[in-house]
């Protein structure tokens, strides 16, 4: 592949994506008048009835992007940019410059949300069937139809309706409220679901089941759904495209296939590395040193540099823009060829074995 | 067992053994209760005939029989109502707690009722308005009004609204040339003129630590997740402010507003005194002066029973308020 440093920006995505959900353009979010940064120029599609996986580590940015789907962002953060939602059909519908009522209608019945930590994600002193028919009533949607359709989820869920509804919140084991807030954000039947760590207080087969489930519902009511999680491996299995978060600021989206076989950025390939695999030896796993940056004092030009171990100058200089590995995966880093080459995934034998490896990664 | 029937005998429990409490206190004692009520029977000029017979009419004692045989004879009294004679009244006791007690629990439950509307609603206000100043001046007025004991506020009271400007009665129950009681509006209307000022002091001075208590209580419910998933899910500001934030930030005040009637009915011991209010706080004042043992004991009984009985309500009434508290047997969960 040629050496093109092509200053893609946010033509990548609209270049790959025929059809958009939502198309977020330049989102930054701001504290203190501007003096932090906790989302930083971000411009990502999401593509209809895609699951895109944001994947970064705690303190990165992630719910902030979560939150900015739905323009929720905690007071009293400024939330700046573009965010356009495009329904299924009708005219696209710019976020950020509905009114007060105009979003409350948005928020729910077009884009909905799944919070980490579904027990808290209740009402204690209500039960489970009033969080159903209050969301209802509040968008004007007939209660008897949508308690119809909250059963019918639940049950694809594998609950019992009549049990979970009926019980109070704390009546209900972790995995149980998890998919009983999933049927909740799904009730009003949106076209987008934003999962903020929807599984993070999960033991891992429940993990795995919730993650089932998900895949089956996206399929089944033709949902986009954006997955962020700290999970990298996790995710993998779900999301059809993978979008990796660092300081605020996606640093590579690829396709979840080549990002997993032939990542370029130095932080991915790193991430990749990190993840604690039962088949290769303790030795082999290598965590990223060095913490990630804080929202203050952003390190200069690549905010990955004082950990990347192929910095050289230009990293410490100027920020890297996206630079086109494919013409679906982007990195932002100056140095993705030499990534590739230098930093070798702990799993490209295996990946070499099955034939799955990047051509392109091999120079 | 029943768990209503399992907790009403713990109620009888609690109060047999304060009853039990209450008599070793009189008996037991040396020195105590006893040898004072016969030195001040003897002083007095009695007969020693006579002594034993008062002694033992007044705290239904028979000092020469054997302990258990006092005991019971003691506790059968109690049962069928009779807390003995008082010495200073010379009146029986259930008599004069019969007429006191109505207005001591008056002051007690509108003092407690007052004390938490007031936390509630300018707790949540507060908690509304974190950071403003109104909130700045409100922490500020409650923390003020917390460290003022409040029978110094009473004596503020009587001296500003009540002699100087004479809007308030700084004495008695009810006027005293009221007839009788009888219930007429006029007798209501005396009996809430006059308890003004003794239940002012006292929701002035005690509401300061509950307003702060239910300001953080909402402050922290006001960050819950459920509530920010409730504005999400497009709730009315309305619904999100009753039932998320005020229900969940009453919560865990519920215990302490059951608790502090009996922490009201002692602090009328005090206020009572302070304005000739004759409830049961006065006449245990008088009975402590006087040292009419049977008096004091027996209000002690009914206070100890008024705060018991308190917390087995509030027991009972829980569950009705945080579905998380099971009361009752069922603990289904699935």
């Amino acid at each position: 592949m040629a050496i093109e440093e092509v200053d893609a920006g946010s033509e990548l995505d609209e270049r790959s994506i025929v059809d958009p959900a939502i198309e977020i353009r330049n989102a930054k979010v701001t504290y203190d008048e501007g003096e932090s940064y906790v989302l930083d120029d971000v411009s990502i599609d999401l593509d209809r009835n895609e699951v895109l996986g944001v994947v970064g580590e705690s303190g990165s940015g992630k719910s902030m992007f979560a939150s900015s789907l739905l323009d929720s962002v905690p007071d009293p953060g400024v939330l700046t940019g573009r965010i356009t939602y495009h329904p299924r059909d009708g005219e696209p519908i710019e976020v950020l410059d509905l009114s007060k009522e105009e979003l409350r209608e948005l928020r729910w019945e077009e884009i909905s949300m799944v919070f980490q930590g579904a027990m808290s994600s209740f009402n204690p002193v209500l039960k489970v069937r009033t969080h159903f028919e209050e969301t209802l009533e509040a968008h004007d949607a007939n209660v008897a139809e949508g308690m119809d359709f909250a059963r019918e989820l639940l049950s694809d869920l594998y609950l019992d309706p009549d049990r979970v509804l009926d019980a109070y919140p704390h009546e209900l084991s972790g995995g149980m409220t998890q998919r009983a807030l999933i049927a909740l954000s799904m009730v009003l039947n949106p076209e987008v679901l934003v999962m903020d760590e929807p599984t993070a207080a999960l033991d891992l087969l429940m993990q795995r089941s919730i993650l089932q489930l998900l895949e089956d519902l996206q399929a089944k009511y033709d949902i986009s759904l954006v997955f962020i999680t700290h999970d990298l491996p996790l995710i993998a299995a779900l999301a059809d495209r993978m979008a990796i978060m660092y300081a605020f600021r996606f640093v590579e989206v690829a396709p979840t296939q080549d990002l997993v076989a032939n990542a370029a950025h130095p932080y991915t390939r790193m991430l990749l590395n990190s993840t604690p695999n039962l088949d290769a030896p303790l030795a082999e796993m290598k965590p990223i040193e060095g913490q990630s940056p804080a929202p203050i004092n952003l390190p200069s030009g690549c905010a990955f540099h004082p950990r990347c171990p192929l910095a050289e100058e230009q990293c410490m200089q100027s920020e890297p823009d996206y630079h086109d590995v494919s013409d679906r995966q982007g990195a932002r880093c100056f140095r993705w060829e030499a990534a590739q080459a230098q930093i070798l995934l702990n799993y490209e034998d295996m990946l070499e074995d099955r034939g799955t490896s990047g051509g392109d990664a091999d120079e | 067992m029943n768990y209503y029937l399992r907790r009403f005998l713990r109620v009888i429990v609690t109060i047999w053994a304060v009853a039990t409490f209450t008599f070793a206190l009189i008996r037991l004692l040396p020195g105590g209760p006893l040898v004072q009520l016969r030195a001040q029977l003897i002083r007095s000029g009695a007969s020693p005939e006579r002594v034993e017979t008062l002694i033992q009419s007044y705290t239904k004692i028979q000092p020469d029989a054997p302990i258990y045989v006092q005991y019971f004879d003691y506790i059968t009294s109690l049962v069928q109502g009779d807390l003995g004679e008082s010495i200073s009244t010379g009146r029986s006791v259930g008599e004069v707690v019969g007429g006191a007690l109505p207005w001591t629990l008056w002051i007690a439950i509108a003092t407690t009722i007052l004390v938490f509307a007031l936390a509630i609603v300018w707790g949540a206000i507060m908690a509304y308005f974190e950071g403003s100043n109104f909130d700045l001046a409100s922490s500020s007025a409650s923390i003020l009004a917390a460290s003022m004991p409040f029978y110094v506020l009473a004596m503020l009271l009587i001296i500003i609204v009540g002699y100087e400007f004479g809007w308030f009665p700084t004495r008695f129950r009810i006027d005293p040339n009221l007839e009788a009681p009888v219930f007429s509006v006029a007798f209501v209307g005396s009996a809430l003129y006059h308890s003004v000022l003794p239940i002012a002091s006292m929701v002035l001075t005690g509401a300061g630590l509950q307003v702060l208590a239910m300001r953080g209580n909402s402050i922290s419910v006001l960050g819950k997740d459920f509530v920010t998933v409730a504005r999400l899910r497009g709730l009315s500001d309305r619904r999100i402010s009753i039932t998320y934030v005020a229900r969940n930030a009453i919560l865990p005040m519920y215990t302490s507003m059951l608790l502090s009637v009996g922490w009201y009915l002692g602090g009328t011991v005090i206020v009572e005194e302070i304005f000739t209010y004759r409830g049961i706080g006065y006449y245990m004042y008088e009975g402590l002066e006087s040292r009419d043992y049977p008096l004091m004991m027996g209000i002690f009984l009914i206070l100890t029973s008024t705060l018991v009985i308190g917390v087995f309500v509030a027991d009972l009434t829980y569950g009705l308020v945080d579905p998380r508290i099971q009361t009752g047997d069922q603990s289904e969960s699935f």
